[in-house]
């Protein structure tokens, strides 16, 4: 579904990926950990040109993506994402956060969009949350309608950077909650995170990120078991 | 004591009637009235001209930070020149030369909207571009991430968001834009300012025709500071709701 082919970036002469090479299949839960700095959510902000890379490959769906001509506002809908801040918009309420985007890009009928995110607010249980406003929800309840907003689209792969880094602890449970019945729907999904917790229950492969290159991946119960490269040793001792 | 209140009497007489010289004898009431005319439709259509101008250098200059478009690139630098000009020489002698060197046979009053407009353009345009900067990055990356274009997030994400912060310092702007309009008056146009210089001519009296005018520019500007009130409080809360 996403191959990326020798993908680097670079923020002035400092080079954040160093040429990484991967490929996401269509329904995988893929997990990306790695010390901060790493290029872990840079890596994830490219796979939809939120960055440009600097060089390299990205295909989605059998197309490449970041050339010149490439109509990225109509991939962008095929692939959702959701922010480490949520980025809901203010001066919205939660119904008109998630329908704003299906209504103007005429994806579907104003009554439909309202339909489907009745229903999908419903799903993560915020469904008397519809005519709040952003500032007036704890941060997991944002986190929440941050995901359903993303799936309004109903994107082919669903994109998070750090979903639960910027939440009190005690709130976390509840969006990881979501992610897991997502997760469980078949959704393809990429997750950038610090929760083990998550990657070894959810993800179907790990990826370790450090200095800008993969140095290992596996599947998650011999990426924990036996890690092999001594920088992902050194991580896992640190954070387990 | 019959004479000091006689006295007395005659002194406010006396004031009464240079009242009535200064302010109704010969249809003088009509100078202040048709001067308040011209001084409210040079401030009105300068602001006008300067909210068109200070939004277009607004997204030119936002739109230049993030491209390597070489036309943006260049009307950014056409910007920078315009911004420093306009906001680095005094009010007074752009209007001068605008009247006396660029349109010496122009309409006197519409030399006066385009040099105060073009004036207030370069003040406007760096309160639009504080207000859009302000609005936090990951509003317009949560828009763009969603598939809406660059127009779109504008329209539905970021200027509704922007004119919270531009509003009440534009207001302002438009407060400093109807006093500083005063200066028309020395290149023999015919505002409130004017007014008092034809009537002190006649009369031969400074206090009251200048008290007349001071009253209505503060008047205005009361006004107008009620409004940018109103608009900061309704906007605190929608805020908080």
């Amino acid at each position: 579904m996403i191959t990326v082919k020798d993908l680097k970036k670079s923020f002035g002469k400092h080079e954040v990926l160093c040429g990484i090479n991967e490929t996401i299949e269509k329904g995988e839960k893929v997990v990306i950990i790695g010390p901060s700095g790493s290029g872990k959510s840079t890596f994830l902000r490219c796979l939809n040109l939120l960055e440009q890379p600097t060089s390299g490959e990205i295909w989605f769906e059998g197309k490449l993506i970041n050339k010149p001509k490439s109509d990225i506002d109509k991939i962008r809908q095929k692939m959702g994402m959701v922010f480490q801040q949520f980025n809901l918009f203010p001066h919205l309420t939660v119904l008109e956060n998630i329908t704003l985007a299906p209504i103007k890009l005429k994806l579907q009928t104003k009554n439909d969009a309202i339909a489907n995110a009745k229903r999908l607010l419903d799903r993560v249980g915020l469904a008397e949350k519809a005519n709040s406003y952003p500032r007036q929800l704890s941060g997991g309840q944002q986190q929440r309608i941050a995901i359903v907003r993303s799936l309004a689209m109903n994107p082919d792969v669903m994109l998070f950077d750090e979903p639960t880094s910027a939440l009190d602890p005690e709130m976390v449970g509840e969006v990881l909650a979501v992610m897991k019945e997502l997760a469980d729907d078949g959704m393809t999904m990429v997750v950038v995170t610090h929760e083990m917790g998550f990657a070894r229950e959810v993800a179907t492969r790990v990826l370790f990120i450090d200095e800008g290159l993969i140095l290992e991946e596996a599947p998650p119960q011999e990426f924990f078991a036996n890690p092999k490269h001594p920088r992902l040793r050194d991580f896992l001792s640190k954070v387990l | 004591m019959n004479f000091v209140l006689l006295a007395q009497a005659s002194g406010f007489d006396r004031f009464l009637e240079k009242l009535y010289d200064n302010l109704i004898a010969n249809g003088r009431w009509k100078y202040y009235l048709e001067g308040l005319g011209v001084t409210l439709q040079i401030t009105i259509l300068a602001a006008l001209l300067g909210i068109i101008i200070g939004l277009f250098v607004a997204i030119v200059k936002v739109s230049a930070m993030n491209t390597n478009n070489i036309f943006l690139k260049i009307g950014d630098k056409i910007c920078n020149i315009y911004l420093n000009v306009f906001r680095g020489t005094p009010m007074f002698v752009q209007l001068l030369m605008f009247s006396l060197v660029f349109f010496p046979t122009g309409q006197k009053l519409w030399v006066a909207v385009l040099a105060f407009g073009m004036n207030s353009g370069a003040y406007v345009s760096e309160t639009f571009r504080a207000g859009i900067l302000a609005v936090d990055k990951g509003q317009s990356e949560a828009g763009r991430s969603l598939g809406l274009n660059t127009f779109s997030t504008y329209r539905y994400i970021i200027l509704p968001q922007a004119i919270k912060n531009i509003l009440p310092p534009l207001l302002n702007e438009f407060i400093a834009l109807l006093k500083e309009t005063a200066i028309v008056s020395a290149v023999g146009i015919a505002d409130l300012t004017k007014a008092y210089e034809k009537i002190s001519a006649r009369t031969f009296e400074f206090f009251i025709p200048l008290l007349t005018i001071a009253i209505i520019y503060l008047i205005l500007v009361t006004i107008m500071t009620a409004i940018v009130r109103a608009v900061e409080r309704r906007l605190r809360q929608s805020d908080n709701r």
